[in-house]
């Protein structure tokens, strides 16, 4: 409920900027929405995650305190865990087949590299 | 209709000679005098027919001229017109010297004059009509005699309404600087205070009206006025004597908070005035305002305020207080500081925070770990 309140909310608050181009108001689908969930939950417990984890990855302290240490962490909201992150495309929401540096699909990056809007990429050749 | 137009003019031609001479009515009536010779006559003629006409009541000086001029032939009526034109010139004259002289005389009369009115009054405009009054009177009596009515209350209403004339003409010349002079004390100098500037500037700009119809919404300034003379008590107090009570400068200064129609307005202003950039280095520093463009030459400590020294850092041995000094806890916590004191990127805070969540954790696991 909450989620969903924030993510209206979120969407909402995109003003018509007064810039050229597209204007993107809402996310491309409900996947790249789950994402967006996701990453925004692990950023929230990522210094809880960081100290359970210390305790549990521990050979100093006791066992019994790092079992109720994992106990604790799986408590957690499941979408907290940064490694159910993926990396989609920005602009497709596609799930493969994309760039790091520009958080772009392939073909997207095709598309706006032969455009000459991608700034220091060009065709290779060599 | 035409007779009664005559009149009209007639009336303004001797009220202007009768009243308070200027170059006007001289130069009014000259014309008249030397173009008008030959035609006079025949003015004069159908005046004659047309005033017959006209109501009795009609008590004006100019047709009491006429008609005198209609009762003696038409040479002696330009001849009685060259003597009035005479007649005029000597008033003036007359009346120059008589009111220097009588300045204070009429002053002290002006005082005098709303204890006794009636004879005071009449002894006034005897003392100023003397020039006037022995060409008007006889112009007066010959009215009255050509007028079928009574003569002597036509001559009285003639000579009543010079009086009155002269009287009015007299009172404006001095009473309306006195009058001049009461407005301006009574008015009132506002004065914006630069707090409330763009307020007053959104209010004046915008036609919103009030209840009342009033534009300017904070009416409290109007209670705020400012005498022409400046006094001591009047401005802000500097307060280097006496302590500051701020309370009723917060109560005055909140309650004109802004409104939403305020922010609509600033929102309406902000959306105009930003027009697009009109180049790139116009598009850059919007870019920079924005915060997307980085600012040049880079800073590398943008956005940390970390005003920490070094050894707050390092030395966190301080924060390990709340453990205890032995086992287990000890030893894993002060790897964390070891830890911690390696960690360029988090400021003291964040390195406090994380301290004291090992704490409070630990805390709470206390039960569970006596049972170890």
């Amino acid at each position: 409920m909450a989620a969903l309140g924030w993510v209206l909310r979120a969407a909402r608050q995109v003003l018509p900027s007064p810039c050229p181009g597209q204007v993107r108001t809402y996310y491309v689908d409900w996947r790249m929405l789950r994402d967006v969930k996701r990453r925004r939950l692990a950023y929230e417990y990522a210094d809880e995650r960081l100290r359970i984890n210390a305790i549990r990855k521990n050979t100093i302290l006791p066992k019994e305190l790092q079992e109720v240490a994992d106990k604790e962490i799986a408590a957690l909201p499941r979408d907290s865990c940064p490694s159910r992150i993926h990396n989609r495309c920005v602009l497709t929401s596609r799930p493969r087949g994309v760039r790091r540096r520009w958080r772009l699909s392939r073909i997207v990056f095709r598309h706006f590299a032969d455009h000459a809007q991608v700034s220091g990429v060009q065709r290779a050749m060599w | 209709m035409w007779g009664r137009v005559r009149v009209w003019g007639g009336g303004g031609f001797a009220s202007r000679l009768l009243g308070a001479a200027a170059a006007a009515p001289r130069l009014h009536c000259s014309p008249h005098s030397k173009v008008q010779k030959p035609f006079s006559t025949s003015s004069v003629l159908s005046d004659e027919k047309d005033e017959c006409t006209t109501s009795k009541g009609s008590t004006t000086e100019g047709a009491s001229k006429r008609q005198k001029g209609t009762a003696e032939t038409p040479k002696q009526k330009l001849l009685d017109i060259i003597g009035n034109m005479k007649v005029e010139v000597s008033y003036r004259k007359k009346l120059q010297e008589l009111k220097a002289s009588e300045n204070k005389k009429q002053a002290m009369n002006r005082l005098e004059g709303p204890d006794s009115e009636g004879p005071q009054r009449t002894a006034e405009s005897i003392q100023r009509g003397k020039p006037l009054n022995p060409e008007l009177v006889k112009a007066a009596s010959a009215v009255a005699s050509s007028l079928p009515l009574n003569k002597k209350q036509t001559e009285s209403e003639l000579l009543a309404q010079l009086r009155r004339h002269e009287e009015t003409t007299d009172k404006q010349k001095k009473g309306e600087t006195i009058n001049i002079r009461n407005v301006i004390s009574e008015m009132t100098v506002k004065r914006q205070s630069p707090a409330q500037r763009g307020v007053r500037i959104s209010s004046r700009i915008s036609l919103e009206l009030d209840d009342d119809g009033q534009r300017i919404r904070p009416e409290r300034f109007l209670s705020q006025s400012f005498d022409s003379r400046r006094s001591l008590k009047v401005g802000k107090r500097l307060n280097i004597f006496t302590k500051a009570s701020t309370e009723p400068e917060h109560a005055l200064k909140t309650v004109p908070s802004p409104t939403i129609w305020d922010l609509e307005f600033a929102k309406e202003i902000a959306a105009i005035t930003a027009q697009p950039p009109r180049n790139g280095f116009e598009e850059m520093i919007q870019w920079t305002k924005e915060g997307i463009l980085w600012e040049f030459p880079i800073d590398n400590e943008v956005g940390m305020d970390d005003d920490a020294e070094f050894h707050e850092h390092i030395f966190l041995d301080k924060h390990l207080e709340g453990f205890p000094k032995e086992g287990p806890i000890r030893h894993f916590m002060e790897l964390v500081i070891c830890g911690l004191s390696k960690n360029p990127y988090l400021s003291v805070k964040q390195k406090i925070e994380h301290i004291e969540w090992f704490e409070k954790y630990f805390e709470e696991k206390k039960e569970f770990l006596q049972e170890i």
